[in-house]
C-alpha cells in the first residue's frame, strides 16, 4: 500500500515537474518527453540514463534542467527503494544549489524514510519519559506511604476483630465492612470532594494516602487476622503456659510465625496497590495514569500508555521479586 | 514450718464442664512439695483437662485451687465467681511449668530462644543471665549440641526435651506432664523418661498424666486411675496394681495397655 502511494506521489510530482521544465531549451524538452515515454514504457534505466545526460549548469548557464532531471532521477530512486542513490542524487543538487527547497525537502523526507520504525517509537519515549517519570516517582510515594500505613491498621483491625471485648471487635468488623464493601474511588471521592462540606480541607496527596490507607488497612486487617487464626492453638497455650500475658504471646510467639503466611497474600495486594493508585489521578493528582493521560490527549499518541503499561509492569515485576525473597526468609526456620 | 503440713497444690471440688459433658466430676487432690504423681485412665476420662485447669488453661465451673495455700485462679464479684486478673493469672503459670503432648516449641526460635524465651520475656531478665540459664538447663537435658538449630531439624524426642527445657527455665515449683510421650516414636521414649526421671530425683513436684506405664512404676509415689471425670482409684504402684486385681475397670485398662 505504502509502495503503492509512493509510487503514484512520484508520477504526481513527475507530471509537476514535467510542465515545469517544458520551459526549458528544445534539446531538454526532447529529452524529458523521452525519458517520460520510457518510464510509461517500464525503462526505469533506460529513464536514468538520459537524466544523467543532463550536465551540470556553468555558472551563467539556467540551473531548471538540470535541478529537474536530477530530482526526476531521485524520484525514480526513490520508487525502487534505492534509497541511497537517491539522497545522493539530491545531495548533487544541494551542492550546487543549498538553497533549493524541492531538493532539501526530498532530502528530508528521504532522511525520514530511512528511519525503521523503532526509531519513531524511540523519539517518543524520550519526549515522554520525563513527564512519566515523574507521575511514576508520584505513583511509587503514594505506593510507600500506603505501605506504611496500611499493615499498621491491618494489624490494629486484626487484632480488634480477634478481641473478645464486643465493641471493639463490632467497630473493626464495621470498619472492615464498609472499606471493603464500598468502590475504592467513591472513598476517594468522598474524602476529598465530600469532606470539605464538613469543613476538613485536605491536600490531594493527603486525601489519597487516607483513602488508599483505609481501603488497604481493611483487606490487610482480613488477611493478617486470617493467618493469626492459623497458627496452631497450642502456640498460644505455649506462651501462656510459661506465663506470658496475651499481648507478650502475640509479640513474641504469634505474630513472628505469621510473616512467611502473609507474604503471597500482602504482596498481591501490594502489586494491586500499585495498579489503584491510578484512581487517584481522579482528585487531581498527577502520578504516573494521569501523566500518560495528559500526554495521549496532548499528542494522541499510543506510545504514552503503552509506556505507562511498561513502567507499572517493571514496577510489579520488582515488587513480585522482593516479596519472593522475603517470603523464603521470613520462613527460614521451617528449613530443615 | 507451713510449708511442711499444707500442700503445694490442694484441688477442692473440682468441676469441668463441656456442654453437656462433665469432664472433671468434683474432684479433691492433695499434692506435697515434692511428690510424682501419676494420672492414668482411658482417653476421655478428664486426665488432661484435670492437669489443664491446674494453670488455668480451663475455665473450671466449680471448686477451688489453692497453690501455697494461696486461692488461685478465680475472685467472687457480686456472689459470681471470675477469672481472675490476667496477670495474677500469668503469674501462677509463670510458677507451673508444663509440658504438652506436641511439645508446642515455637518454631520461629532456635532451641536457645525458646529455652531463653520464658526468663527473657516473662521475668525480664537480662538476655545474658537469661542465655546462661538456658545454657546450662539445655545441658542437663543433653541437648548443648543444639542450641542453635531451629525445632523443625530435632526428632520428636530432642523436641520433647527442649519443651521441657523450655519449661524448667522458669524455675516452676510444680510440673505438669500431658501425656508427654504420647505423640512419640516408641524408640524415643525413653530419651524423655530418662529427662523426667533425672527432675523426678531432683526433687522436683511433678502430675504426669500418661499412658506409659513405666512412669507410674517406677517414678510415682502415687497412681490415680481415673475414668469418666472421677478418681476411681489411687495410691502407691504396688496398691494400685494389686487393687487392680479386684477391680475389672482398672483390670481391663491395664490388661489393654499390656
Amino acid at each position: 500500500m505504502k509502495y503503492l502511494i509512493s509510487r503514484a506521489f512520484v508520477a504526481l510530482l513527475f507530471l509537476w515537474t514535467m510542465t515545469g521544465s517544458c520551459l526549458g531549451a528544445e534539446d531538454y524538452e526532447q529529452l524529458f518527453r523521452q525519458t517520460s515515454d520510457l518510464m510509461a514504457q517500464g525503462d526505469l534505466d533506460g529513464a536514468l540514463a538520459l537524466l544523467k545526460q543532463v550536465p551540470a549548469p556553468k555558472a551563467d548557464e539556467e540551473a531548471g534542467p538540470f535541478v529537474s532531471s536530477r530530482m526526476q532521477a531521485a524520484r525514480i530512486y526513490a520508487s525502487q527503494k534505492a534509497s541511497d542513490k537517491a539522497m545522493t542524487t539530491c545531495q548533487e543538487v544541494l551542492k550546487l544549489f543549498p538553497d533549493n527547497n524541492e531538493a532539501r525537502n526530498f532530502a528530508a523526507a528521504l532522511k525520514d524514510l530511512q528511519k525503521p520504525g523503532w526509531h519513531t517509537a524511540l523519539s517518543d519515549t524520550v519526549r515522554f519519559l520525563p513527564a512519566l517519570a515523574k507521575g511514576a516517582l508520584m505513583t511509587l510515594l503514594l505506593v510507600f506511604c500506603t505501605m506504611l500505613v496500611s499493615p499498621l491498621g491491618g494489624l490494629l483491625v486484626a487484632l480488634g476483630r480477634i478481641s473478645t471485648i464486643k465493641p471493639i471487635s463490632g467497630f473493626c468488623w464495621f470498619i472492615i465492612w464498609f472499606f471493603r464493601g464500598t468502590p475504592l474511588l467513591l472513598q476517594l471521592f468522598f474524602i476529598y470532594y465530600g469532606l470539605p462540606s464538613l469543613g476538613i480541607t485536605l491536600k490531594p496527596l493527603t486525601a489519597a494516602v487516607i483513602g488508599l490507607g483505609l481501603n488497604y488497612s481493611a483487606y490487610l486487617g482480613e488477611i493478617i487476622r486470617g493467618a493469626i487464626q492459623s497458627i496452631d492453638h497450642g502456640q498460644m497455650e505455649a506462651a501462656k503456659a510459661i506465663g506470658m500475658s496475651y499481648s507478650q504471646a502475640m509479640r513474641r510467639v504469634i505474630i513472628p510465625q505469621t510473616y512467611k503466611r502473609l507474604m503471597p497474600p500482602v504482596g498481591n495486594e501490594f502489586i494491586a496497590l500499585i495498579k489503584d493508585t491510578a484512581l487517584v489521578s481522579t482528585i487531581a493528582m498527577v502520578e504516573l495514569m494521569r501523566a500518560a493521560d495528559q500526554l495521549f490527549n496532548t499528542y494522541f499518541n499510543i506510545t504514552a500508555l503503552a509506556l505507562a503499561a511498561v513502567i507499572y509492569l517493571v514496577l510489579t515485576t520488582i515488587f513480585t521479586f522482593i516479596f519472593e525473597k522475603i517470603e523464603y526468609r521470613a520462613g527460614i526456620y521451617e528449613h530443615r | 514450718m507451713s510449708t511442711v503440713s499444707q500442700p503445694l497444690l490442694k484441688l477442692e471440688n473440682i468441676t469441668k464442664r463441656f456442654k453437656n459433658l462433665t469432664a472433671v466430676n468434683s474432684v479433691n487432690l492433695d499434692v506435697a512439695a515434692g511428690e510424682k504423681l501419676v494420672i492414668i485412665g482411658p482417653s476421655g476420662s478428664g486426665k488432661s483437662t484435670l492437669l489443664r485447669s491446674i494453670n488455668l488453661l480451663e475455665e473450671i465451673e466449680e471448686g477451688t485451687i489453692r497453690f501455697e495455700g494461696r486461692e488461685v485462679g478465680y475472685v467472687m464479684r457480686n456472689g459470681k465467681r471470675h477469672p481472675d486478673r490476667p496477670q495474677a493469672i500469668s503469674a501462677l503459670r509463670a510458677e507451673i511449668g508444663m509440658v504438652f503432648q506436641h511439645f508446642h516449641l515455637f518454631p520461629h526460635m532456635t532451641v536457645l530462644g525458646n529455652v531463653m524465651e520464658g526468663p527473657l520475656t516473662v521475668q525480664h531478665k537480662p538476655a545474658d543471665e537469661a542465655r546462661s540459664i538456658a545454657v546450662e538447663i539445655l545441658a542437663k537435658v543433653g541437648l548443648s549440641d543444639k542450641r542453635d538449630v531451629f525445632p523443625a531439624t530435632l526428632s520428636g524426642g530432642q523436641k520433647q526435651r527442649v519443651a521441657i527445657a523450655r519449661a524448667l527455665a522458669m524455675q516452676p515449683k510444680l510440673m505438669l506432664f500431658d501425656e508427654p510421650t504420647s505423640a512419640l516414636d516408641p524408640e524415643l521414649v525413653g530419651e524423655v523418661f530418662d529427662t523426667i526421671h533425672t527432675l523426678a530425683d531432683e526433687g522436683m513436684t511433678m502430675i504426669i498424666v500418661t499412658h506409659h506405664m513405666g512412669f507410674a512404676r517406677e517414678l510415682a509415689d502415687r497412681v490415680i486411675f481415673m475414668e469418666s471425670g472421677n478418681f476411681l482409684a489411687q495410691g502407691t504402684p504396688e496398691e494400685l496394681f494389686s487393687s487392680a486385681q479386684d477391680n475389672d475397670r482398672i483390670r481391663g485398662f491395664l490388661n489393654r495397655l499390656l
